[in-house]
């Protein structure tokens, strides 16, 4: 098709063409059998297109798991007074235990069988002393690269 | 009036799944067609069906009220068939277009099993058009399916593609060109 009108015509049949052009596609239509013959294969083609369902069981599955979802978010954290104060309680027990212990235990931190809620506070414990583990160990490598350094000046002098 | 479908979300993370169902049900034609056209497979379209509406369920912040939900919608719908083609492909780029002999999303995007809707304008015309379906290229392939399926204007396909507007529009054009083309010659 050489009349130029493509990419009108596709905005014409899919009703994104505005009033003015859509008239002169009408009257563009009227003289190009070329663009008769597109209109007509995209109203065969679209009608072959037609909306599919899916087995009532795909839906039934999603809708089980949506429900079950909602019923677990639904009850919720029940934090009241007691659940604040034996967090506080076992939070300092594990800032202290980190704070004598040699190396933090990435097992007691998530395996101790604590209750998930405690888990946030536990592990900013242990990144915490992570992070320092690790910055002490930048500060050992760094202190070993000056070493090397130092000697590799004494060679070359 | 009916619930929009920002509502239904709304309603649904809010803690009533029922919403959800509503909304399975407004687009389930839509986008199970979609999938269908788009991996050739009733199995495969169930599962990429299922997997976009639990992305939403296990994480119903995933969806912005800014954009449309169809557009979230098919955009989850064509990544999760892209990310299933490239699996089962083995590769890191799996082309639409097969190579090496190999069919790729593009072959089985051809012609699907026929679903029972499909079914009643099959025959003979139904195969041609399958056929000029098929020898699109992969690129005419997905703009035109998407067209059809969402809903989306052209604007929001060239931005959920990430393409300019004047690319989609060509493609669409070149496609409907061709499909005239071969569906004229096969009428000989």
């Amino acid at each position: 098709m050489n009349c130029g009108y493509g990419e009108k015509l596709i905005l014409y049949f899919y009703g994104e063409a505005d009033a003015a052009l859509a008239a002169e596609v009408s009257a563009h239509l009227a003289g190009c059998p070329a663009c008769r013959g597109e209109l007509e294969a995209l109203r065969a083609v679209s009608g072959r297109l037609a909306p599919e369902a899916p087995r009532p069981e795909v839906l039934a599955s999603v809708m089980r798991t949506a429900r079950a979802l909602a019923g677990k978010r639904g009850r919720g954290p029940v934090f009241g007074w007691r659940e604040l104060l034996l967090s506080g309680a076992l939070a300092s027990v594990l800032a202290g235990l980190f704070a004598v212990s040699g190396r933090p235990s990435r097992e007691l931190a998530w395996n101790a069988g604590l209750d998930s809620r405690l888990d946030s506070v536990e592990y900013s414990v242990y990144q915490a002393q992570a992070d320092f583990t690790a910055s002490a160990g930048d500060w050992d490598y760094s202190y070993s690269e000056l070493e090397d350094e130092s000697l590799n000046v004494k060679d070359n002098v | 009036m009916e619930p929009t479908d920002a509502e239904l979300v709304a309603a649904f993370r809010g803690g009533d799944p029922e919403a959800l169902g509503l909304l399975m049900e407004r687009h389930k034609g839509a986008l199970y067609g979609y999938l269908l056209r788009l991996t050739g497979r009733r199995d495969a379209a169930e599962d990429l069906f299922q997997e976009v509406f639990l992305k939403l369920v296990r994480d119903p912040g995933a969806y912005r009220e800014r954009e449309k939900f169809a557009a979230w919608l098919f955009t989850v719908a064509r990544n999760a068939a892209l990310d299933r083609f490239r699996r089962e492909g083995a590769r890191a780029e799996v082309p639409l277009e097969g190579d090496d002999g190999r069919p790729g999303p593009a072959d089985f995007a051809a012609s699907p099993e026929p679903g029972p809707e499909a079914a009643a304008v099959n025959g003979e015309l139904g195969a041609r058009i399958d056929a000029a379906l098929g020898a699109l290229s992969a690129d005419q392939r997905e703009v035109f399916y998407l067209r059809h399926y969402s809903g989306l204007s052209f604007k929001e396909i060239a931005e959920l593609l990430g393409l300019p507007i004047g690319t989609v529009l060509a493609r669409m054009s070149r496609a409907a060109a061709a499909l005239r083309a071969r569906l004229e010659k096969d009428a000989q």
